[in-house]
């Protein structure tokens, strides 16, 4: 996605809703309605730091009918790349940023007989858009909250308000935790089961779901890894002749970016796919961290994610 | 006339027993029974205890034909008259069943059809459905014109039993419609059939 396809909008309110979550409401600059969106969908906010453009995809936890701002809840990591560094301590109300168009990754199943929906930490985002469709009862649900402690439960007087009995929240701090095995043995058929929270909560939903013989069409779930940190290297791109240096602390995509060469690109999380990169020639291992690509594909060493994946070789040359 | 090679026209392969799932659905009509015994004989030497989570719901073809399910003790089963019947007892028992039901279904590719129609009302997704095509290819034929599906019919050309046109079977399927759609044939020229066949046995 080029430069010119982003909207420039104008950060209206911030509210601190725990102590690691920053709550940001974002408006189109000059007023407006935003572009549409359903629930699920995420935008990229571009950031431009002293040193450094960062790209970081949040949900939009806003109403899909609400489209005179966009709403999305920032939590600060504590091995931040700078991206939720930079929203939390260096963005005010009144300044201006730029996002990309939303795109949705994780839709609600439309013809599920049934929706659980399970959140852990600050993965409710994406579920505040989505309780939106499914407050008019016509499809029943249930929704599974999981926290640290009652401190860190973002949103909750907002889900509570809306959605009454229906949300259950967990707190680690109080011993309390979600039953899978009971949760996931007793669904009618039908039922659609969607996941967002931290990776060791999805595999323990997905592996219990497979135990009690879901199918893979039943389970959804969305993670946006963060590009890890790794070792520099270096990467040749045949068709623009370039090398590129790769630093520890940007990714690959950003690196190329930097080298002012474009990458088509969506979610910058390993979710979509969308960057999927020819690898034309490599001398040593490449470190994928994204959850697109099959173990198949990862063996074959043919393509890369480079929003999220590195490499630890000598030589990496890229169908660019 | 005919267009050939339509994709909607269902494949189907030899059942096998899915051991990933929890509890097993069977359907079988007629000749189905058959495949339904082999999928049953591979889950008692793969998964023994699964016979005690599986029910068969079947229209059988003859007096002998359920006795070998009679023999597998812990297996739940349950006889009916015609598919009509069999299609109301499924729809309860769909209504019951819990995530983790792995549905297999054996017989004409009519009563296939029908049984996936109302899979479909409860969102079974591909990777819950296994069926295999056993006995008569007699097609369910849907008239585009009045909306009547006309059943049983064995050749290219069929009278429709809603409107009387005479209707082509197309290769066209619909999964919603649990049928082929059916073309008036002598629209162009009223009364100008070609030769009528026996095609679908």
């Amino acid at each position: 996605m080029s430069e010119d396809q982003t909207l420039p909008v104008e950060v209206t309110a911030i509210e601190q809703v725990t102590p690691l979550i920053k709550h940001f409401k974002l408006a189109a600059l000059g007023g407006g309605a935003l572009p549409a969106f359903s629930g699920g969908s995420h935008i990229i906010v571009v950031m431009r730091a002293a040193t450094r453009i960062h790209r970081n995809p949040y949900s939009l936890l806003s109403s899909p009918q609400q489209l005179d701002r966009y709403e999305i809840g920032v939590r600060r990591m504590e091995e931040s790349r700078g991206g939720s560094h930079f929203m939390h301590d260096q963005v005010k109300v009144g300044s201006r940023l730029e996002i990309a168009h939303p795109v949705n990754l994780f839709p609600l199943d439309k013809i599920a007989r049934k929706h659980v929906l399970i959140a852990g930490g600050i993965g409710i985002t994406p579920f505040l858009a989505h309780l939106d469709d499914l407050h008019d009862g016509r499809v029943p649900y249930e929704m599974h909250y999981s926290v640290r402690s009652p401190e860190h439960a973002a949103f909750l007087g907002r889900l509570e308000a809306r959605e009454g009995g229906k949300v259950r929240l967990y707190c680690d701090s109080e011993g309390q935790a979600i039953d899978f095995d009971g949760l996931l043995s007793n669904q009618p058929l039908g039922t659609h089961i969607y996941i967002c929270g931290p990776a060791g909560l999805i595999q323990r939903v997905t592996g219990t779901a497979r135990s009690c013989g879901w199918p893979d069409s039943h389970v959804h779930w969305e993670q946006f890894a963060a590009p890890p940190v790794g070792d520099a290297f270096e990467v040749f791109l045949a068709r623009a002749r370039l090398t590129v240096h790769v630093p520890p602390d940007q990714s690959l995509l950003e690196s190329i970016e930097a080298a002012g060469v474009e990458v088509p690109y969506l979610c910058r999380g390993g979710v979509c796919g969308f960057c999927q990169t020819r690898v034309l020639e490599v001398d040593g291992e490449l470190l994928h961290n994204d959850h697109f690509l099959s173990d198949a594909e990862r063996a074959s060493a043919k393509s890369i994610m480079p929003c999220v994946s590195r490499a630890r070789c000598k030589t990496l040359v890229l169908d660019l | 006339m005919l267009v050939t090679g339509i994709k909607s026209k269902p494949v189907y392969a030899p059942l096998r027993a899915d051991i990933g799932g929890r509890y097993h659905l069977m359907l079988a009509s007629g000749p189905g029974a058959a495949a339904l015994l082999r999928v049953l004989g591979e889950l008692q030497s793969s998964a023994p205890q699964a016979i005690g989570n599986t029910r068969v719901l079947m229209v059988p073809e003859n007096s002998q034909a359920a006795a070998p399910f009679r023999r597998l003790r812990k297996l739940e089963l349950s006889e009916f008259a015609d598919t009509h019947a069999l299609q109301g007892a499924f729809r309860k028992v769909l209504d019951e069943s819990l995530m983790g039901t792995r549905l297999y279904v054996a017989g004409p590719e009519s009563f296939i059809g029908l049984a996936m129609q109302i899979a479909l009302e409860f969102d079974l997704n591909k990777d819950e459905i296994r069926a295999e095509e056993m006995g008569t290819l007699a097609r369910r034929v849907y008239c585009v014109h009045c909306r009547t599906a006309t059943e049983e019919v064995r050749t290219n050309i069929v009278r429709c039993t809603g409107c009387a046109r005479w209707l082509l079977v197309r290769d066209h399927y619909s999964r919603r419609l649990a049928a082929y759609m059916g073309v008036m044939v002598d629209a162009e020229a009223p009364g100008e059939l070609p030769a009528i066949k026996e095609v679908y046995l």
